[in-house]
């Protein structure tokens, strides 16, 4: 119930932030100037459409995860306002939870509202809508949901500079580890250790790209998708329980 | 706890921060022992950074410390049962500044469980102790200083706590602002309330505190009650200024006085003390002088704290 | 209170575990299901299906936000990690061409990716077709690199025995100046001017795989070229046998009954070993000499003009 009022109150912090706005305009033009851009592309604009669509919810999702998650915490901390949270019969890892869950929040309304944009214009532009499409926009919000509890954890211990870059960092070679490791198999055994370390302790964020497979009408199984979701949830579990580790012991100075 | 109406109680908690790179060790707070009764108004005093924050964080559970313990209620500090009973301003307080003052309390409130009618009516309540009725739907942003700490305290206090803990209350606030905050805390006081606030305005202490300690650089240097710690060695002088007093009266007077100061007709002299008031009424009469007017000198929270940074610490004058 | 105090610390040791043991079973569930997920994709159909799903060169180059070059570099990467693999299906190549198509579309002065994507496609792919389209595409994004006309000039000469156009892709390398690892090797403008006049010769053929094979460090290629020295050493000594026959006709009215009056008239020091170590079959009725190893000749360079090359038989 605490988490809960945490969480709204972070949702109303958010949605009185004027970043989210000018992020969700950008996202929905992008999403729009498809239908222009169908028209001036040779052969098959179906795929421009959808290419274009989900590139632009993924992008403009992963900006606000970054750039509001970051702030969530530390803000918190640098304008004092936790005081008076931390002085409540609140465990801080409550706090943590409920910051986390408001962005959560955040994010499920911006990407209806971005979802809703892109539905229009498949329809308007007769694109056959596949459950795939909606496969891949769950794995999106996977995907920002494991961003948000990386710039979450950051931001328990870092300032908000700091933390965008570690969870930008973070985002890039969450989608290049998979490449490292086959890079890798060809370098020695002790740069062998470090990547693999790398790859196995980052979040691997290619696991949750279907956009190739929306395109080039590929199949994902079910199996493929509860595997998927569990390994986003429990990824994104322990970031939370790491935080929340390091949060409680820290000074608020 | 031995003493049940011992509400808050440290024993030699101590704070010690790492500072810049190298992680150089600066103690902020040396051995602190308090103990704050039920009922009473505690002031926690001292200069600016001689470690009142600190200590107040850490028995808010915002910092931990380095050695040393306290309860709150006969519970260890951090522990959640102990928060329940408590209310807390911290030092200039920053709040939620999207909120509107209805938003802020309400959020406050849900933190404790608190909804419906209950919360609408504790808000009404609390709205109107700290003289904010009219402002309810005004964004926090637009709020003045003396708002803002209102606001703060109607925060502190929306759970009905049976300790607050301001941090500061009177800082940066015009004189009115000052005086409602006063009148406010003995207000709480009246309601049954423990208060412990820290100030580094004396005088504001002096007209509220049962108890008070102070503290330098750290270091306890003072505790106990204001009045005992006023009256502690010091002889209270008596003012008297007098007018068309004659030549010969001003010699009997130089005498008696420490100090004598002629303006034109009226003298002013200061006198070590009351002892020596009977004596110069008898030259008054004598001389056929007029008593203009005469202040006895009460010991003040200042004498006392210039007096103790004179004393025992002459290493931390400069703190003052 | 001691009482209190002492259960308090217990209380604190025993979440402390607690909080341990739970950041350890998320973090291994989690990999758990990584591992899972990433035996179920079959890594190497996973890569290949990554280059096949790369997006058009044009689409992705403004995407790179002028990283077009670093781009290139990591999709470079990726595709010589399929190459490395070796066993490689013949429709994987035509990924691979998309691939090697998108990396020159988004650095189009990748002269290392042309160069290195040609070999592959033709050599080991043996689709000289897409070698040829990439490495054309290469030549306007880079008039000063003559690894591509040179590579160009060698799969005309070599793979579609096109002596002409091969001459004149020599030509065009022959005339880029500098020394050589910058400008072409010294012999590459008598090559080009040597495969214009006589291109059909196999000793000139012979001195330009020499050539190649001086220039060339991968060993894959190294062998094929060895290969193709031999069998063109075959060819030149049956069609230096065969002329030797003709002369020894024409001078004596009659055709040798074996090779070796062709060494006992002394028109040869000896009859060449067979660079395959067979022998040399030769028939008195139609003139014609055969190796024991390979039944076929290479039709380029038999003086009659006729077929493309056929692959050499082992």
């Amino acid at each position: 119930m605490r988490i809960l009022s945490i969480a709204l109150n972070t949702f109303r912090e958010n949605l009185r932030e004027k970043l989210l706005y000018n992020l969700l305009f950008f996202a929905l033009l992008m999403i729009g100037s498809s239908i222009l851009l169908s028209r001036i592309t040779l052969g098959d604009y179906h795929r421009l459409i959808l290419d274009l669509g989900l590139a632009s919810i993924n992008l403009f999702g992963v900006l606000i995860a970054i750039f509001v998650g970051i702030g969530l915490v530390s803000k918190e901390v640098d304008r004092k306002t936790i005081y008076t949270i931390v002085s409540k019969p609140i465990p801080r890892y409550e706090f943590l939870l409920g910051k986390y869950c408001g962005l959560v929040i955040t994010l499920l309304a911006n990407t209806v509202v971005m979802v809703a944009g892109l539905l229009i214009v498949l329809q308007v532009m007769d694109v056959p809508i596949t459950s795939l499409v909606f496969k891949s926009l769950a794995l999106i919000f996977l995907e920002l949901m494991v961003i948000t509890a990386v710039a979450v954890l950051f931001s328990t211990f870092t300032s908000a500079t700091l933390s965008a870059i570690f969870t930008l960092a973070v985002y890039v070679i969450g989608h290049l580890s998979g490449d490292l490791k086959e890079f890798a198999k060809k370098l020695d055994e002790v740069s062998q250790m470090v990547v693999n370390a790398i790859y196995y302790t980052l979040p691997n964020l290619e696991r949750f790209n279907l956009k190739g497979h929306v395109i080039h009408h590929l199949d994902f199984g079910m199996t493929d998708m509860a595997l998927s979701l569990t390994y986003g949830l429990t990824y994104s579990a322990f970031l939370l329980l790491l935080a929340s580790v390091i949060f409680q012991r820290r000074d608020f100075q | 706890m031995e003493h049940s109406n011992i509400i808050l109680k440290t024993a030699g908690l101590r704070k010690t921060f790492k500072v810049g790179f190298w992680g150089r060790e600066v103690t902020a707070l040396e051995g602190l022992d308090l103990e704050v009764k039920q009922g009473e108004v505690f002031g926690f005093l001292g200069p600016n950074g001689a470690g009142k924050t600190t200590t107040i964080k850490m028995l808010m559970g915002l910092i931990y410390p380095t050695s040393g313990q306290a309860w709150l209620f006969g519970r260890p500090i951090g522990d959640q049962e102990s928060k329940a009973r408590l209310g807390f301003l911290p030092e200039s307080p920053y709040f939620y500044d999207y909120l509107t003052g209805l938003e802020f309390l309400q959020f406050y409130g849900h933190l404790f469980g608190l909804r419906g009618v209950t919360l609408e009516k504790r808000i009404d309540e609390l709205l109107e102790l700290v003289g904010m009725s009219h402002a309810r739907h005004l964004q926090l942003r637009k709020f003045s200083k003396g708002m803002l700490q209102r606001v703060g305290i109607a925060q502190a206090l929306i759970n009905d706590p049976e300790l607050v803990v301001l941090d500061e209350p009177m800082s940066g606030l015009d004189p009115v602002g000052r005086k409602e905050i006063r009148d406010l805390i003995l207000c709480l006081k009246e309601s049954g309330k423990t208060i412990f606030f820290s100030s580094h305005i004396l005088h504001d202490a002096e007209l509220l505190c049962d108890r008070v300690a102070i503290i330098l650089k750290g270091r306890q240097v003072a505790c106990g009650r204001v009045s005992e710690l006023i009256d502690e060695g010091v002889a209270h002088s008596v003012e008297v200024v007098i007018d068309g007093l004659s030549p010969e009266g001003l010699a009997r007077l130089r005498q008696l006085a420490d100090r004598v100061i002629v303006q034109g007709p009226q003298v002013l002299a200061v006198l070590p003390s009351r002892q020596q008031v009977g004596p110069v009424l008898e030259i008054i009469r004598g001389a056929g002088a007029t008593l203009v007017s005469l202040t006895p000198h009460k010991g003040s929270l200042e004498d006392l704290f210039i007096r103790e940074v004179k004393n025992k610490q002459p290493e931390l004058r400069e703190a003052v | 209170m001691y009482r209190v105090m002492r259960f308090e610390v217990l209380h604190a040791k025993r979440q402390h575990l607690l909080f341990f043991l739970a950041l350890v079973l998320l973090l291994s569930a989690s990999l758990f299901t990584q591992y899972l997920l990433e035996q179920r994709s079959q890594g190497r159909a996973a890569k290949l299906e990554q280059l096949r799903l790369l997006p058009k060169g044009e689409i992705l180059r403004p995407a790179l936000l002028g990283y077009q070059q670093l781009g290139a570099d990591l999709l470079w990467l990726r595709v010589v990690q399929v190459l490395g693999d070796r066993v490689v299906r013949d429709k994987d190549y035509e990924w691979l061409y998309h691939a090697l198509d998108v990396i020159t579309t988004v650095d189009p002065k990748y002269v290392y990716a042309y160069e290195a994507g040609g070999v592959v496609l033709a050599e080991l792919a043996s689709r000289v077709d897409l070698s040829n389209r990439l490495l054309e595409k290469g030549l306007a994004p880079n008039p000063s690199s003559w690894q591509i006309p040179f590579r160009l000039g060698f799969n005309h000469f070599f793979h579609l025995g096109d002596h002409t156009r091969a001459a004149e892709y020599m030509a065009q390398a022959a005339r880029i100046p500098g020394p050589f690892p910058i400008g072409p090797p010294h012999y590459t403008a008598r090559l080009a001017s040597r495969l214009y006049v006589q291109g059909k010769n196999p000793e000139v053929a012979l001195e330009f795989l020499e050539a190649m094979l001086e220039q060339t460090t991968d060993e894959l290629v190294r062998e094929k070229l060895q290969r193709r020295i031999r069998r063109i050493s075959l060819e030149r000594d049956l069609q230096m046998l065969e002329q030797q026959i003709r002369q020894y006709a024409d001078s004596r009215g009659r055709r040798p009954a074996s090779l070796m009056e062709l060494v006992l008239a002394g028109l040869l020091p000896g009859i060449p070993s067979e660079p395959y170590g067979g022998d040399y079959l030769y028939d008195s009725k139609t003139g014609k000499v055969m190796s024991s190893t390979h039944d076929e000749r290479m039709g380029v360079y038999v003086p009659a003009d006729s077929l493309a090359t056929r692959g050499d038989v082992e």
